[in-house]
């Protein structure tokens, strides 16, 4: 194989391809990024055995087509270091069983493995993909992602369950504590109903390969795996299996109480309590009483605090406590510039309205005193 | 046993005096150490200030015991091996306000019963002294005899005519064990006095009058047990708990180093052995018997001790809040304690796996201390108190193998440490850092799980258990039986946060769960539960369940080896427990950390 690239185009692959690679596997093979050249383009895949990208690069002048095996993390810090000095292009091709990278008066020579070692990745079949915009797929995993379970928890939830059902995509993530539901329109009609459960590493990788918001972008809801094309690449997670819990019936329908408040005001007076909340107190207690919410948190061994503040609220006076982490959590994502809570006693649910289509479900603390 | 002379119709007799105190004096002299207790016992009670202990067989062929003591007369003597005769004890009123060792006037009496015993005894201000025996029950005249100041009292071959009891000594070695388990204990309860003992005319222990309790402990168990040890001083209407604890990784198997003194007297109550675990719950690791060396003093009209012979047991008039002094007045004392295992021990277990060794005698260079370093003398005549002072410069050496702790007392430093990076992970599980003199290796999962579990008890002792609702239940399949060993807890675990609820027959709902537990693996937690409510035998009282339910579940909620902890994580930890104090062992009883001090190094590369 040997090929001719440009510089900044190669760091840029290697860069991505290499951040999925791990650095130390049982798996040698899986150490190295694989590249492939073909006709006009250069195609490096990297994976972790659980996502995996493909990653192209148009426009390349391909002198010998071929495939080979190289040190993702080496290959990828030589592309990088290059001084710019020694032009716009890199020339790679393989010598015997090396490698050798070279630019300008420098280059470097990497032994290669056999690259049938290198496990199978599929390709994306845009038979039955379904089109979304590029800042919408994105912003519902902001939306959501932070709530999905960590380290414990039912292993389902450890994912982000993406649906396409009546014509909406929606994500939704929960650790059992906490319920974050996000949905946006699909542009086209009559999809699904379809569903993955995702992990965030996956969504994470998406992610980071739309760099064009405005760019139309393809899922692929498959058996085994979630896959997203773009122009450049394609991704793959591997799904996480299990059930997702059944979070519809979690959302409260109708509550007694409602109460409007101002986003900003709200997150800095949780912040301004949350200062003397410990980890061995994690509850603030809101309590509601004609237009005025007070915010009271204390902790066995720092002290305790109160913030006021004035709210539109309509229901019985009441109070309801929380994780103030899990509140500020939500809040940050919050695109409004009032926040909606309702709730129908201490012990149920809070339903926060975070924006259009953008549902956030505490569960309160309680403290038996 | 029937009198002979007797006809046909009596069958019932008097004993003769000889049988009956040969019988009695199973109850008082079962072993040499029974006879070497009363012994010295005795010659406490005489105001000895020195007792001398010489033993052949371990006892079994030879106890002596020589005091310097008040002696007795002749008069006294003639009376000393009549059973019930004493000299502490007059009418019955006396024994509400016991204050010796002895008093129930049948040691004596009972010794010469079953051994050929003799007192050789001259009082301080006697020209001569006198003699008397008692050779198996037979009492001999008093006869004029020379002597030192004090009393001496041999008994020979103890048992040795009566062949049923003879039997039931065990091996020489054994009954010196034995011997020596009552001195080392005397030892440590008469501070003032001094005792030499000898064993077939080798000297195995040697007491001064002048050492301190801390002193004794050193010469009996050893430098490191003696300079680990927390001094405890508390008090409590009209009671007082003195006495030194020791960190719990001295923990034995056996109780040998556990010793409680009453009024000076050596005791063996359970309810004290009880306090003394209650009050190590948790520190130390189960089966692992703390080693503590504590005296009461109370006055004597609150404590009844003639409950049995061997005066092990006593009665306390106000059981109850005794048993909370003592445990809350141990908790405390041990709160105070360096728990951490400290780098030396660890510098042995290297030494045995032949990683390291140890600078050899003799090589030893003079070392040079930081300027500034202290040193902390615990040597001191008369005093628990550590003296700290400043070393400058000046190489020394150190005299009498006091501990030199380059960094004096570790409270100083430990107030401005502000517990800051730079941190080095070692293998996703420990942590290193350095300390102002010395570094220390934190174990992350043990220490998160200390920290967590006392915040939860102090928010369970506040009344204010947070808990976390679930959004939708966790429903754990489990089997019938372990749903109904659980049905029976379900009100006491929502009183630690836990919320449970049957549902169905073969399996429970989870609706809560305590707020702090914040990586909680509910099926997990559910199935500990469900371990923990059936592997108790008997139902397990609420408290049992707690401790047990908090240590598992706060191990549960932890940071686990191998999660990759952040600077900010390692020192929001490090913060937390300090705030928490005691956190120096995991509930489980391992140390959650181990410093190696500036000494430790030295010693590591043999500057010392």
């Amino acid at each position: 194989m040997k090929i001719l690239c440009e510089r900044e185009k190669l760091r840029e692959a290697l860069a991505v391809t290499t951040s999925v690679i791990p650095s130390k596997s049982t798996r040698p093979a899986v150490e190295n990024v694989s590249m492939i050249a073909t006709g006009d383009a250069l195609e490096l895949i990297g994976t972790d055995l659980d996502v995996a990208i493909r990653y192209r690069i148009e426009d390349v002048k391909t002198d010998e087509p071929g495939s080979v095996l190289v040190p993702a993390r080496v290959a990828a810090d030589f592309v990088r270091d290059l001084p710019a000095a020694n032009g716009a292009t890199v020339t790679m091709r393989t010598h015997g069983d090396n490698f050798i990278i070279e630019s300008g008066e420098d280059s470097c020579e990497l032994s290669t493995i056999d690259p049938d070692e290198y496990p199978d990745v599929a390709s994306f079949d845009e038979a039955d993909s379904v089109p979304v915009m590029a800042a919408t797929f994105t912003r519902l995993v902001s939306r959501t992602g932070f709530a999905a379970a960590r380290e414990a928890g039912r292993y389902a939830m450890h994912g982000i369950l993406t649906q396409c059902e009546n014509d909406e995509l929606k994500l939704v993530a929960t650790d059992g504590r906490r319920l974050a539901i996000a949905s946006a329109a699909l542009e086209a009609d009559g999809v699904g109903p379809l569903q993955a459960i995702v992990p965030p590493k996956g969504m994470h990788l998406f992610c980071k390969v739309l760099d064009d918001p405005t760019e139309r972008v393809r899922l692929q809801f498959g058996d085994s795996q979630f896959c997203l094309k773009t122009s450049k690449a394609e991704v793959f997670a591997r799904l996480i299996d299990g059930e997702f819990p059944r979070y519809d019936a979690v959302v409260p329908a109708s509550t007694e109480n409602r109460m409007d408040a101002d986003t900003a005001t709200l997150t800095q007076k949780l912040k301004l309590v949350a200062n003397v909340t410990s980890p061995d107190t994690r509850a603030v207690r809101m309590s509601l009483d004609k237009g005025q919410l007070t915010i009271f948190g204390r902790s066995l061994s720092t002290g305790e605090a109160t913030a006021h503040m004035n709210v539109e609220f309509e229901g019985s006076p009441g109070m309801i406590s929380f994780n103030p982490d899990y509140l500020l959590d939500g809040l940050k994502n919050c695109e409004g510039d009032t926040v909606c809570l309702e709730f129908n006693d201490k012990a149920s649910p809070g339903k926060f309205t975070l924006g259009e289509n953008y549902v956030y479900v505490v569960m309160p603390i309680t403290v038996d005193i | 046993m029937s009198n002979p002379e007797t006809r046909h119709p009596t069958r019932i007799a008097e004993l003769s005096e000889r049988v009956r105190n040969q019988i009695a004096a199973g109850e008082v002299v079962e072993r040499p150490a029974s006879v070497v207790k009363e012994l010295v016992e005795n010659a406490l009670d005489a105001g000895a200030s020195h007792v001398q202990v010489d033993l052949e067989e371990g006892g079994i062929r030879l106890v002596r015991v020589v005091d310097d003591g008040e002696g007795m007369g002749e008069g006294d003597l003639a009376l000393a091996f009549t059973p019930h005769a004493t000299s502490k004890l007059r009418d019955t009123e006396d024994l509400e306000h016991i204050a010796s060792l002895g008093f129930r006037g049948e040691a004596l009496a009972s010794i010469g019963a079953v051994s050929a015993a003799s007192i050789l005894s001259r009082p301080r201000d006697a020209p001569t002294g006198h003699r008397i025996e008692d050779l198996w029950g037979a009492v001999g005249e008093v006869r004029e005899a020379g002597g030192p100041k004090g009393t001496t009292v041999e008994v020979k071959d103890l048992f040795a005519r009566l062949p049923a009891r003879r039997r039931f000594l065990k091996r020489p070695s054994t009954e010196l064990a034995r011997c020596l388990d009552i001195l080392q204990r005397l030892v440590v309860a008469h501070v003032g006095v001094g005792f030499t003992v000898t064993h077939g005319g080798k000297r195995v222990l040697d007491v001064e009058a002048s050492m301190d309790r801390r002193e004794r402990v050193r010469r009996l168990f050893g430098a490191d047990l003696a300079d680990a040890l927390q001094p405890v001083d508390a008090e409590d209407g009209g009671t007082r708990l003195t006495g030194l604890l020791a960190p719990p990784r001295f923990g034995r198997s056996d109780t040998t180093r556990q010793m409680w003194f009453l009024n000076g007297r050596p005791l063996r109550d359970r309810v004290l052995l009880r306090a003394l675990k209650e009050g190590y719950r948790g520190l130390s690791v189960e089966n692992r018997q703390p080693v503590a060396f504590l005296e009461l003093s109370m006055d004597p009209s609150r404590v009844d001790v003639n409950v049995s012979p061997t005066k092990s047991d006593v009665r306390f008039h106000e059981g109850r809040r005794m048993f909370g002094f003592l445990v809350s007045s141990i908790r405390a004392a041990l709160a105070e304690a360096d728990l951490a295992t400290p780098g030396e021990t660890m510098l042995r277990g290297l030494e045995r796996r032949g990683a390291w060794s140890a600078p050899e005698q003799g090589v030893r260079q003079p070392y040079l201390p930081n300027p500034g370093a202290r040193r902390i003398d615990s040597a001191r005549p008369g005093g628990d108190e550590l003296r700290v002072e400043e070393v400058r410069g000046a190489p020394f050496v150190p005299e009498n193998l006091a501990p030199i702790i380059a960094d004096g007392e570790p409270v100083t430093w430990e107030r401005s440490d502000d517990l800051s990076g730079p941190y080095l992970r070692v293998d996703r599980t420990y942590i290193l850092r350095a300390l102002p003199d010395g570094f220390e290796i934190i174990d992350q999962h043990a220490l998160h799980e200390r920290v967590t579990f006392e915040e939860w008890k102090a928010q369970l002792a506040a009344g204010r258990i947070e808990i976390q609702r679930l959004l939708v239940p966790e429903i754990v399949e489990l089997a019938r039986s372990e749903v109904e060993a659980l049905a029976e807890h379900m009100d006491g675990l929502g009183e630690i946060g836990v919320l449970l609820e049957s549902f169905g027959r073969n399996s429970v709902a989870l609706h809560g769960v305590p707020a702090l537990l914040r990586h909680l693996d509910p099926p997990g937690l559910v199935r500990d539960l469900v371990h923990l409510a059936s592997s108790h035998g008997k139902p397990p009282t609420a408290a049992d369940l707690l401790g047990e339910v908090l240590h598992s579940m706060s191990c549960r909620s932890s940071f686990m080896a191998g999660d990759e902890l952040s600077d900010a994580d390692i020192e929001a930890l490090l913060v937390r427990a300090r705030e928490v104090g005691g956190a120096k062992t995991c509930p489980h009883g391992r140390p959650t950390r181990v410093r190696f001090t500036g000494m430790d190094l030295e010693k590591a590369f043999h500057r010392r």
